[in-house]
């Protein structure tokens, strides 16, 4: 038997508002920029709408990592909803901390026009949790 | 339930890196699928025939289409499934081209990703109820922002289409950059007179509103009844527009951020506006020595402005035409990377140039060092590999476009878009180029990008017919996706009246539970993430379908 593990690949399940992120990653999908598979959207009206709730099922599903995207502060179609969602997953970062998660969330903004910025996010935070993963499986 | 599920191969672009035989075979045998399909391009008349012949046959109640992103073509197959009598909103789009095929190369990870993501469409759909459209009237007028030539080419458009045009201008005059050029390449008219002419043609209209001087403060409301402030020299003043038109126009490039060039230092440093304007007070000696600096502010990664400015080739042609019209002979040289004649005409406008003696040089200049005697250009010949140093009495400095100094203003008060260069985003740059994000808000002239005169004017005209179309209807269908109260899980805790952004939630006393105001509902869903109790409910969003979803997404399949 081989002592190499096989690698294991992270799932994410990222939340993306409908007038800043998902358009973001539409272009980015005309653009022809690539992400790994793991990378699934869930389409939302805004952040705002994106219950703690959700990500915790998520990570309960055995999602590696969730991620909520929104407009940048100060662009939110409906005016301030992304700041809501700030403090929510601030608050709800906190609270993984206590169980040692607190790594599989993650907040960013993406206008509509930031394709690249959008590849960029979610590969990162892909890569680290890959990594992670990886680590843990081993050791 | 009786789920159709349509996936589509868009020619290559999905099936080349999706296995969509393999995936409909898949879901033939998943239960509660009735119909699943592939087929070459779903949007092609017959794909549209395919599902309505399903629908009607098979007595299909959910409809998932697998193709292209959901922005695009949205409006079509809610109309399959209208003219199928089926409610649209039974419609569920699933994205595999811009998400899935697009964006990955292996096609056993594309397909196993793909097969996810319809399965989250599947279990969504069976969330979907038949929602109706709510239909809003839509005011007859228009607000137009910035009183340039693609603004006023859009006002009168409208204006003579009948529609109410309020146009907004921050300058005392109209006309923008326009009015100060003296000579308009190719018809030689002057910017003035073309811009007069504009203005008095629109000012004797009777259904149009001018207010020069004016900033916009406050900007709220949807598609049909926007309610904007104006800050005018008079005061306050409050509009209701139906629609409106970004025509704010560009900044011409400041020199000045490039210390290098000198500009500012020695009054014989100018840019193509200052010779524009002062053609005839330049102190110059019969044989002048003459140099144009093309690309300044355009092409130049370093202070992040790596786009053509398309109007300035033409613009250093223009002078170098006319100071050999004027000083026969002079020695003229043109420091070019390339030369870039966009017009009709263009090309042959350049060959003129050339053939009236003004000479062009493939360059990168490094350093402009004035001296009593004259101006000191020192570069490298990138054609001959050769580093020239030659004396000049003049140089005009090409300068491009900026976005408007005011773009990042106007984009917050109307929340749309910029683009990476800060200009305004196009909804999508080929299909949609006078569109923003936002229904019934269109972009016009150089704020999109830089611009010449004709385009500009084309562009204001192209977006007025788009929101004439829209406005003329007199009504608009708005996405019924907005909140409602459960009353026997409320328990009146008044958290989502609180959250609310756009005060639509309002406190029933008698009852004790809260109430939504259909009309003010925004549809954002912030309410649905905040009840404690899970009693209020974000049509087209609920929690149970995205609960569903999430668990589609992470299934073992």
């Amino acid at each position: 038997m081989s002592t190499d593990k096989v690698e294991k690949n992270p799932e994410i399940i990222g939340f993306a508002c409908l007038y800043c992120t998902f358009k973001a990653s539409e272009m980015a999908g005309s653009l022809r920029l690539k992400y790994p598979e793991g990378i699934r959207l869930i389409q939302v009206p805004c952040s705002s709408r994106v219950d703690p709730a959700f990500v915790l099922k998520a990570i309960f599903e055995g999602a590696d990592g969730v991620f909520v995207a929104g407009c940048h502060p100060g662009d939110c179609h409906f005016i301030k909803g992304n700041y809501f969602t700030r403090r929510k997953i601030a608050a709800l970062k906190e609270m993984l901390d206590t169980f040692n998660m607190k790594e599989k969330i993650r907040l960013f903004w993406v206008s509509a026009a930031e394709a690249r910025r959008f590849v960029d996010k979610v590969t990162t935070m892909y890569n680290e949790i890959k990594e992670r993963k990886n680590v843990r499986e081993k050791g | 339930m009786k789920t159709g599920i349509f996936i589509c191969h868009c020619g290559h672009n999905i099936k080349h890196t999706v296995d969509v035989k393999k995936l409909s075979e898949f879901f033939k045998k998943y239960p509660g699928v009735s119909v699943s399909e592939d087929y070459v391009f779903v949007c092609s008349e017959p794909g549209q025939d395919l599902i309505k012949d399903k629908i009607i046959k098979e007595g299909l109640d959910r409809v998932i289409i697998a193709s292209c992103a959901p922005s695009l073509h949205g409006e079509m197959f809610k109309d399959v499934l209208k003219k199928s009598n089926l409610n649209p909103f039974l419609l569920r789009r699933v994205s595999i081209r811009e998400h899935c095929s697009w964006v990955g190369d292996d096609i056993d990870k594309n397909t196993e990703k793909a097969k996810r993501l319809i399965l989250a469409g599947l279990y969504s759909a069976a969330h979907h109820v038949p929602l109706e459209e709510k239909v809003v009237d839509v005011k007859k007028s228009a607000l137009i922002i910035g009183g340039g030539v693609s603004g006023l080419s859009a006002a009168l458009f409208l204006s003579k289409m009948g529609m109410y045009v309020y146009l907004v201008e921050k300058d005392s005059k109209l006309g923008g950059h326009v009015r100060t050029l003296k000579n308009i390449w190719p018809s030689e008219k002057n910017g003035n007179d073309i811009v007069e002419e504009m203005v008095n043609e629109l000012v004797e209209r009777k259904n149009v509103e001018i207010f020069t001087s004016t900033k916009i403060t406050n900007f709220e409301g949807f598609f049909g009844n926007y309610d904007v402030m104006l800050e005018t020299p008079d005061g306050e003043k409050r509009i209701t527009a139906g629609g409106a038109i970004i025509a704010i126009g560009f900044s011409p490039f400041n020199p000045l951020l490039k210390p290098e060039l000198k500009y500012g230092e020695d009054e014989r440093i100018i840019t193509t506006l200052d010779f524009e304007q002062n053609i005839d007070k330049l102190h110059l000696s019969d044989k002048p020595r003459v140099a144009i600096l093309h690309c300044i502010g355009s092409r130049d990664e370093q202070i992040g402005k790596p786009y053509c400015s398309r109007i300035c080739c033409v613009n250093a042609l223009k002078i170098g035409n006319a100071v050999k019209d004027r000083y026969k002979d002079s020695y003229v040289e043109s420091f070019y990377m390339d030369v870039r004649t966009h017009p009709k005409g263009g090309e042959e406008y350049f060959e003129d140039t050339q053939e009236k003696g003004v000479l062009f040089t493939r360059a990168n200049v490094a350093e402009i060092n004035p001296s009593p005697t004259g101006i000191i250009i020192r570069g490298e010949d990138t054609l001959l590999g050769e580093i020239f140093e030659r004396e000049f009495d003049l140089v005009v400095l090409s300068i491009g476009m900026s976005p408007p100094d005011d773009s990042k203003l106007i984009a917050n008060l109307l929340k749309i878009t910029l683009d990476k260069d800060k200009f305004f985003l196009e909804a999508h740059i080929k299909l949609r180029p006078f569109d923003t994000a936002v229904k019934g808000i269109f972009i016009a002239g150089s704020c999109s990008g830089p611009k010449d005169i004709e385009e500009s004017i084309n562009h204001g005209r192209a977006s007025a017919v788009k929101l004439f179309g829209f406005l003329n209807l007199g009504y608009a269908y708005v996405d019924p996706f907005i909140s409602y109260v459960d009353p026997k899980r409320c328990s009146g805790c008044r958290m989502c009246e609180q959250a609310c952004i756009a005060k639509a939630i309002k406190y029933d006393e008698h009852n004790r539970i809260a109430r939504v105001e259909e009309a003010a509902c925004m549809g954002c869903g912030l309410c649905n993430a905040t009840c404690p109790s899970s009693a209020i409910s974000l049509k087209g969003y609920i929690d149970s379908m995205i609960d569903d979803e999430i668990s589609a997404l992470m299934e073992a399949i």
